[in-house]
């Protein structure tokens, strides 16, 4: 589990180092950039995704005091929440193509595909996974001794959330 | 204080460092100030998934140093790479030819 989250940190790290190099012999692209965006949809997608963290973080104690009913209650939520994100994203880019920032809109804005674009990746699977510990929690799979399957998503659903924390400031913040 | 209250806390507070951070963003700040507000938010909200969320006390000692130095590495190049960006530009363009 910890090896997989290693490769995840090391995969947007490299993407990261793509951002900053670019930054540095962009300065005023990026400087603009931000403007060009919604904060609106930045800040609703990190409400979501940390919302959503806290739903899972939540259903993990609950599990883990024997509370499996809890559990999928909080697991739903989380995922009502993780929902939100990719519902915003839709919002985000209609309104984006309407004002023409698409993969031609210079080195900012192509960036800024980039890596949204692999974290979105990244939070559908978190989704499918959270789909499926959901199941396996209302079927009994898990037990407060043995729940080993749920701490494996809850870890790699909070280091999707950490890694959009530090993308939302450097897309949406930082002029 | 329960486990489930201290990741209570923890979420609040990191909604209201989110909501925090995109006031400072807007001020009108020099650039290297506001990238030190926007970095030392970014620190601290990292550092509160890592603790109350990921649990990150538990993993292997190897894993979370190299967590904890990409949490705390990011808003370190943040402020560099505002600070010294023109730098880092004529070192990666005499890199990349």
């Amino acid at each position: 589990m910890w090896v997989g989250i290693f490769c995840e940190i090391t995969e947007f790290a490299l993407l990261f180092a793509v951002f900053f190099i670019a930054r540095a012999h962009h300065p005023e692209a990026f400087q603009a950039g931000p403007e060009r965006l919604s904060l609106l949809a930045g800040t609703g997608y990190t409400l979501m995704l940390l919302t959503s963290g806290w739903c899972v973080a939540r259903a993990l104690h609950a599990m883990r005091r024997g509370d499996r009913r809890a559990t999928v209650r909080w697991m739903l939520a989380g995922f009502v929440f993780g929902l939100g994100y990719p519902a915003i994203k839709i919002f985000e880019l209609q309104r984006n193509f309407a004002l023409g920032l698409d993969g031609s809109a210079g080195v900012f804005i192509v960036s800024y595909y980039y890596l949204t674009f692999t974290h979105l990746v990244h939070v559908f699977w978190g989704l499918l996974g959270m789909m499926w510990v959901i199941a396996r929690t209302g079927l009994g799979a898990y037990t407060p001794e043995e729940h080993s399957g749920l701490e494996a998503f809850a870890c790699y659903w909070h280091v999707t959330d950490m890694i959009w924390l530090m993308i939302f400031p450097l897309f949406y913040l930082l002029g | 204080m329960s486990p489930e209250r201290k990741i209570d806390l923890a979420w609040l507070m990191l909604v209201l460092l989110s909501v925090g951070g995109a006031g400072i963003a807007r001020s009108d700040a020099n650039a290297v100030l506001v990238a030190v507000g926007v970095s030392l938010v970014m620190a601290i909200k990292l550092r509160l998934v890592c603790n109350y969320f990921l649990e990150l006390h538990e993993a292997h000692p190897r894993i979370r140093r190299a967590v904890l130095a990409f949490c705390h590495g990011m808003p370190i190049l943040v402020i560099l790479t505002t600070a010294f960006g023109d730098t880092l530009s004529s070192l990666t363009g005499a890199l990349l030819g």
